[in-house]
């Protein structure tokens, strides 16, 4: 199992640790007699898959096929007719992970992948571990375990061949989803030994051969998603998709002013209208201005409840509702920019770190060397203020999940990134015991449509619960509009670096400091993902480092957007790397290498820090295959390079931009090179990176979300205009595949590094630096 | 009772408040859940539907409104037989969609430019695609798709494995 864990990346904010850090991760032993209850799932699982089955070849959805014969491990069936089911276990959310895990199993067990139908599995710790879609962590965190339920599967079906036919094991091997006995020149299904093979005791990991690279038959190439019939086709897939007999369709109104509660409303009006069952008032749960995925924290609100989704949500706009404002969020990102200007050249707060010694963790400052002695002697120093602000997810579908509550057990059908926690949060809420949460909890995850990060909340999730409990015995779709979603989001939040760094008299960068400017709610520590990670890039690679904080107040909820952190740093750092590689009279190529030095990892205690050979890797391999240099190719036209590193996987860019007078931005191209390991399907990590390119540029220009006495401004995408068809680049993708690296996710550091290419071509073509993100708010245009 | 006609079918809806969009009445009321809802204002191009052949936005368009006309919605496009549309195979075999939610709504999209337009430019794509958002980005490939279908009904290769890797 090393070399899962090697993959963690060191950046994951807590939640993700803790997931992460749960014993599960192994292939739980279960008996095969469990494996057949387990499979037998419950009445409500059959309704949706039903639903979820129809017109599809490769994806089903888990009970629909319980009546499969032979079960050999949690993730592989053998159907009657000999074609294989393999489980999907985690949430799918546009990652591509519903094809991308069965493909492991799928070659392990030495399957045709005509053969697979792939089967969407339901949540259950105790057989699956923990099942997420965050972080980019799918991938490395099941690639061996994954590798080893398929190895399970084959031993167990060759196994049970030798015993069948009575011929040496030494003498079969398998093919295509058959058993081979090559000496006779004979070859069976698998399907003939599916029922022996189901009897088979499980053999333990340490007795698998796994394969080889080259004996890979699936793994390497491209595989188009499992799901894409049904998408094209308009099949139920989706949140709110499901249809439920009885089903009662639910809107929920919340305060503007991020906290308030609702008092009273105008409930006769409300219930008169027409379509409307019911209409109430729900109190706040938990504290839910602080991202908490598994607590059941929700904020007060009205629900409508009616008979159709137009229904509830034409009697929304009707509603008045007297508000609490007393726990109301008061903060403005007007005065927040105005404060952290006024302090761009003070000191902050030192900014500490754990470090881990032989007595117990202790926190020490993050600095490292002198970085104000060697600033004093430098030979330039260079000076940057960097802002960026608040985003929106604006996952295209909105919040939506439907509940079923009824003699104290309640049945949920969710698209969520952390399911267990929904399930966990919904008993937190309910008042069930934790002991009981498996019994009486249940919930399904449906395909996501986007997530971002914001569905790792699960705030939809306990609205719905809370809605139908009062609504007991009847099925309630929750429907959020896009108003909802981006006045109610757990933003990316907004923030600043006050950059000063020095380099010696052959340019080579000597010291760099810090002063990062962010939000807490607490006063104790900062917002979620509003943290700066004290060995973030480039504190490993250089020796005087200075890095301190200071936290504004502001409790305007903040969660992890698709890489969290670094989908702001990257914009900061690459830029003022960029301004220190002119200042230094290299290459901008020159200068990055330079500084990353020679190969080896950065931080040689830390498994998981960056390797800084695959890091010069990518970035010489994108100035080749790009022909980048600094400097203009025309007036106005030029490309700009950049580079970032985080969640265990390596990405350079080069965008090819033009600029006219009249501040109007010309995407050309954008040439991508990544490093994420091994890639085991390729059509899946293109389309990783291909959108994480445009998602950062559309950011980049547009993105904004700004708040005044803790009221979000924007409401639609009227006012948060995303990157639309014309405005797309021309891509050009490629990776580098080191041989000794298993795979690591590409769903997140495909994103940041676009930011800082564009921002650095259009420096390179105009000369105008720019330190603040959106760019519109600069007059800058994306045509 | 009001009917509408919807896939080449007559559809009974009820006595239904007639200002509820068509967006809804299709999801709820026939259970035609493929038209997607994602800002309810013309803004996304989610819910997407065609109109007698012309791509419109089902959340602006009050069922009380509908009379003749012919709706057709994702449901609607393949064969009876279930044979894709040259546009739903080439998505399918380009491997188009990422989370999916907005393709119906790019579907018919580009299956209403492909039918006036058999050979459409860049231009062409950029004006008939510009009012649906894909939110996952997966622009480059809606384009090679339109682009493939178009050559898939003109008769022509419209995709070679060869250039780009083997398609499983
Ligand atoms: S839902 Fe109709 S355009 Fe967005
Ligand atoms: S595929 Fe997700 S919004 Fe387009």
């Amino acid at each position: 199992m090393k070399l899962i864990t090697d993959n963690l990346s060191p950046e994951l904010p807590g939640f993700f640790q803790d997931l992460t850090s749960t014993p599960k991760l192994e292939i739980p032993e279960l008996s095969r007699r469990q494996f057949f209850k387990v499979s037998g799932i419950t009445g409500g699982g059959l309704v949706i898959g039903l639903a979820l089955g129809t017109g599809s070849n490769k994806a089903k959805a888990q009970s629909a096929a319980a009546d499969a014969t032979s079960t050999l491990s949690p993730y592989v069936q053998i159907q009657p007719n000999g074609r294989i089911n393999i489980f999907s276990k985690n949430p799918e959310c546009g990652q591509g992970i519903k094809t991308g895990l069965p493909l492991i199993i799928a070659d392990e067990l030495d399957c045709a992948w005509e053969d697979v139908d792939v089967v969407q599995a339901d949540i259950d710790a105790s057989k699956y571990g923990a099942q997420f879609a965050g972080g980019s962590l799918s991938t490395p965190m099941n690639w061996m375990a994954m590798r080893q339920a398929g190895a399970t599967g084959r031993a167990m079906i060759l196994a049970a061949a030798a015993q069948q036919l009575n011929i040496p094991l030494t003498e079969l091997s398998t093919s295509n989803t058959k058993v081979v006995h090559a000496t006779s020149g004979r070859e069976w299904g698998y399907g003939e030994f599916a029922e022996l093979a189901a009897t088979m005791p499980v053999p333990d990991a340490a007795s698998l051969t796994l394969k080889t690279k080259d004996q890979f038959t699936l793994m390497g190439k491209r595989f188009t998603g499992v799901d894409n019939h049904d998408i094209v086709t308009g099949k139920p897939l989706f949140g709110a998709d499901t249809r439920l007999d009885g089903m009662l369709f639910a809107s929920y109104t919340k305060c503007p002013q991020i906290g308030g509660r609702a008092l009273s409303f105008n409930e006769s009006h409300i219930k008169s209208l027409r379509g409307v069952v019911d209409a109430f008032i729900l109190d706040e749960f938990g504290n839910p201005k602080m991202f908490n995925p598994g607590g059941g924290d929700m904020f007060s609100g009205v629900a409508i409840v009616a008979e159709s989704t137009w229904a509830a949500l034409k009697a929304k706009r009707e509603l008045e509702i007297e508000w609490d404002l007393s726990n109301a969020e008061v903060s403005s990102w007007s005065e927040i920019v105005e404060r952290a200007y006024a302090m761009k050249d003070e000191d902050g707060e030192p900014l500490m770190t754990t470090s881990r010694g032989p007595n117990g963790p202790t926190t020490v400052p993050a600095s490292k060397g002198d970085a104000e002695a060697v600033l004093q002697n430098a030979a330039t120093v260079v000076s940057g203020f960097y802002e960026y602000p608040y985003v929106s997810h604006a996952q295209l579908e909105p919040e939506t999940c439907t509940a079923l509550y009824q003699n104290g057990n309640v049945e949920i059908w969710a698209p969520a990134q952390i399911p267990q926690s929904g399930e966990s949060g919904s008993a937190v809420l309910l008042g069930i015991p934790a002991e009981e949460a498996a019994q009486r909890v249940v919930l399904h995850q449906t395909r996501i449509g986007g997530g971002f990060g914001r569905k790792l909340a699960n705030d939809y999730v306990f609205e719905v619960v809370a809605i139908a409990r009062r609504m007991e015995g009847r099925p309630v779709l929750l429907q959020w509009t896009r108003e909802d979603d981006m006045g109610g989001d757990y933003f990316r939040p907004g923030g600043f670096h006050s950059y000063t760094a020095g380099l010696d008299s052959v340019g080579n960068l000597t010291a760099w400091q810090d002063h990062f400017f962010t939000s807490t709610g607490n006063d104790t520590a900062p917002m979620t993902s509003a943290d700066l990670n004290p060995n973030v890039f480039p504190k490993d690679v250089i020796d005087n480092v200075k890095l301190s904080q200071t936290m504004f107040h502001n409790a305007i909820p903040t969660g992890p957007m698709r890489a969290p952190a670094s989908n702001a740093f990257a914009f900061s750092f690459q830029g003022f790397m960029h301004e220190l590689a002119i200042a230094s009279g290299k290459s901008h190529v020159d200068f990055l290498l330079d500084t990353l030095g020679d190969p080896r990892l950065a931080n040689p205690e830390n498994p998981q820090s960056m390797h800084t050979g695959r890091a010069a890797n990518v970035i010489s391999e994108v100035a080749r295959i790009s022909g980048y240099e600094q400097g203009a190719s025309e007036p106005g036209r030029a490309k700009g390079l950049s580079f970032y590193f985080c969640h265990s996987g390596y990405v350079a860019q080069v965008a090819d931009v033009s600029v006219n007078a009249n501040k109007e931005v010309k995407i050309h191209k954008v040439w991508a090179v990544g490093d994420f390991g091994f890639i085991h399907n390729l059509s899946g990590a293109e389309n990783q990176m291909e959108g994480g390119i445009i998602d950062g540029i559309s950011q980049l220009f547009n993105a904004k979300i700004t708040f005044e006495n803790g009221i979000i401004q924007q409401q639609n995408f009227h006012q948060y205009p995303l990157l639309r068809m014309p405005q797309a680049p021309e891509l050009e993708v490629s990776f580098l595949e080191p041989e000794e690296f298993s795979p690591t996710g590409g769903g997140e550091p495909s994103m940041p590094p676009v930011l800082a290419a564009v921002t650095n071509a259009i420096y390179n073509a105009t000369g105008d630096r720019i330190r603040k993100m959106p760019l519109f708010e600069l007059g800058y245009k994306l045509v | 009772m009001a009917t509408l006609n919807i896939n080449g079918q007559t559809m009974d809806i009820g006595e239904i408040d007639p200002s509820t969009p068509l967006l809804w009445v299709l999801r709820d009321e026939l259970g035609l859940v493929g038209t997607k809802y994602g800002c309810g204002i013309a803004q996304c191009g989610a819910c997407t539907v065609h109109m007698n052949g012309a791509p419109v936005r089902s959340c602006q368009i009050p069922v009380g409104n509908l009379t003749d006309q012919q709706i057709t919605t994702i449901e609607g496009l393949a064969a009876a037989d279930g044979t894709l549309t040259p546009v739903q195979e080439a998505w399918v075999e380009l491997d188009v969609p990422q989370c999916g939610y907005c393709q119906a709504g790019q579907i018919m999209s580009a299956t209403a430019l492909l039918n006036n337009n058999q050979n459409p430019s860049d231009a062409d794509i950029d004006a008939a695609m510009s009012g649906n958002i894909c939110r996952c980005a997966t622009y480059s490939r809606i384009r090679q798709a339109i682009k493939d279908a178009a050559a898939k009904m003109n008769g022509t290769a419209f995709y070679d494995a060869a250039q780009t890797g083997e398609i499983a």
